[in-house]
């Protein structure tokens, strides 16, 4: 959540960290995975050098790790493959001239399920749902992370050039394709912006899902904080952190391949 | 100063208790013969963050006050390690810390010691000597894990008793057993993992779901997601809620007592006043009347610091 949520929270105003299309270099490739690997090995020898009292070999162990890893992911890429399926149409709906009335409201209500606090929202939700597990969780991520792609996709949208789709029309495109073959490649870097915040917030609001019976990387952490183990609190961390880091990449890496040349 | 704040709270107590009007006489009024004990002193109060703590907090700080020290309230510090912190830095003065607790998570042991007794005094020795901070007598309940299971679905589960009991339904109908628990309760030794090795049975591992602690007692009250769940034997939702606490017939989890904890710098000064002071008040902590205090804050929602004034009051500690 930095210059990007800032950006995208921002009423108009131009997101900041913007992709740029140009092919990535080498060490731009390597930068993060050969960093993200040294802190993980870094972490992991760490960890195996120290002497483990029974509670930490508990907890600390490769299915523990792996399972709480997985479970993190799952609900990490439900939560925001269901947001970008959601946000992306809603967000070019709301640019179309025919929603425009409806634009405050909508932006309302997502703004709603970002300004509540997450464990706030994740509470609500459950007690609305009166159950616990992964679908309650997936949807209080949701609603946290509605908002940064629905707002990026509308800014994504609103700052082509005019007069490119003027142009488009001219040739004698119909509205359908001038969405798709001129506004929407052209707001890619801006949606992948908000997509790459989604994911960080998605990543790092997962954290609360042990708290809902949903698992997670969470558990490992809050394991380390009630039980006062550094190596666990440690190993936890790391874990979360890189995965934001390592979905923050690859949706960087993406949308770099998606941008079209020159924008 | 002194003298007005003791007035006031026993204009308070003897209002509170509808007596007729004849206090203020000796600045004492509601009884205890502590008054004055700490005239001079300096305290700051703090606790953790839950229901019970905030009540212990209250009690330290009211027979504090009570016996003339200037009283800062710090209650609520934080989760046990801000806790912990902050009396480790002096930044509190005292709040009530569980032995088992210290052992466990301070000094980062994994098996707890089973008598009550010899597990306090090492907690005490242990602490004054590496930190020097100063464990007063425990309070004689004692807040530890038990597994409960919600009375009406005891037809269904074949009204087990005891832990034992459940060994049995796991062998017979393992699709009963769930078990709802906190995160640190998976993972300590003196939780699950040591209860099911102590008792010879495993709840199949996908019928544990890990969840927040306050929310296991609803899961386990309303059965979903499970039959069973972690409790502590202390807290006000375990009759609330009209669920069944399944013996620990093996003896198996520890005992935590928790005893008022002070630093160097107030105990070394008054350390035979508060001993005077809180022993009486820690003796008269039982399970019953800690639960049923428990039970005003968690499940009534009274204020923590009301419940404990009236406690002290009807105790004759004010």
């Amino acid at each position: 959540m930095s210059e990007t949520a800032a950006a995208a929270l921002g009423s108009g105003a131009a997101p900041v960290k913007v992709v740029h299309a140009d092919r990535p270099t080498l060490l731009e490739w390597l930068g993060m995975p050969v960093f993200l690997a040294a802190v993980l090995g870094g972490t992991y020898f760490w960890v195996t050098s120290q002497e483990l009292d029974t509670i930490e070999q508990r907890v600390l162990t490769r299915e523990q790790l792996t399972s709480s890893t997985v479970e993190h992911l799952q609900l990490t890429a439900v939560s925001t493959l269901v947001v970008v399926l959601l946000a992306v149409p809603l967000g070019i709906l709301l640019t179309r001239r025919i929603a425009r009335p409806a634009v405050p409201v909508v932006l309302g209500v997502a703004n709603i399920g970002q300004g509540i606090p997450s464990f706030g929202l994740l509470a609500v939700i459950f007690v609305a749902f009166g159950s616990l597990g992964f679908t309650p969780v997936v949807v209080g991520l949701v609603a946290y992370s509605l908002l940064p792609i629905l707002r990026n996709t509308m800014v994504g949208l609103q700052q082509v050039d005019r007069s490119l789709i003027k142009a488009s029309r001219g040739m004698g495109m119909s509205p359908l394709m001038v969405l798709l073959r001129v506004e929407l490649p052209l707001a890619v870097p801006v949606m992948i912006a908000g997509l790459r915040t989604a994911l960080i917030i998605n990543v790092g609001t997962g954290a609360l899902a042990t708290f809902f019976g949903a698992g997670g990387l969470g558990y490992i952490v809050y394991n380390g904080i009630t039980l006062n183990r550094e190596t666990v609190l440690i190993t936890g961390v790391v874990l979360i952190s890189g995965l934001a880091l390592l979905v923050d990449y690859l949706a960087g890496m993406a949308g770099r391949l998606l941008s079209p040349r020159g924008v | 100063m002194h003298t007005r704040k003791i007035l006031a709270a026993s204009g308070a107590v003897i209002m509170t208790l509808g007596l007729a009007a004849c206090g203020g006489d000796d600045g004492g009024g509601g009884g205890g013969d502590t008054e004055g004990l700490l005239d001079g002193a300096s305290i700051t109060v703090g606790s953790k963050d839950f229901d019970e703590q905030l009540i212990l907090g209250n009690i330290s700080k009211l027979v504090l006050e009570n016996a003339g020290a200037d009283v800062t309230d710090q209650i609520n510090t934080g989760g046990t390690d801000v806790a912990r912190a902050a009396l480790v830095n002096g930044e509190i003065d005292t709040y009530w810390e569980y032995n088992g607790t210290a052992w466990i998570s301070f000094f980062q042991n994994t098996e707890p010691i089973a008598d009550r007794i010899e597990q306090y005094e090492v907690v005490r020795d242990q602490d004054l000597e590496e930190n020097d901070l100063h464990w007063l007598a425990p309070a004689d309940f004692n807040n530890t894990y038990a597994l409960a299971y919600q009375a009406d679905a005891g037809d269904d589960l074949g009204n087990p008793e005891t832990l034992s009991d459940l060994g049995d339904l796991i062998a017979e109908d393992p699709d009963l057993a769930t078990l709802c628990v906190e995160s640190e309760f998976s993972a300590r030794d003196d939780g699950l993992p040591g209860m099911e090795a102590t008792y010879g049975f495993e709840f199949p591992s996908d019928n544990v779901t890990v969840l927040d602690t306050a929310i296991v007692y609803s899961a386990t009250a309303e059965r979903d997601p499970c039959n069973f769940g972690e409790v502590f034997t202390s807290d006000g939702r375990v009759s609330a809620l009209d669920l069944v606490v399944l013996e620990d017939d093996e003896g198996f989890f520890p005992l935590y007592n928790p005893s008022p904890v002070f630093t160097d710098e107030v105990y070394s000064e008054y350390g035979e006043e508060l001993t005077e002071i809180f022993d009486p008040i820690s003796a008269a902590l039982t399970q019953e009347e800690m639960t049923a205090l428990n039970e005003r804050v968690s499940v009534d929602l009274e204020d923590p610091a009301d419940v404990a004034e009236d406690w002290l009051s009807e105790n004759d500690f004010l």
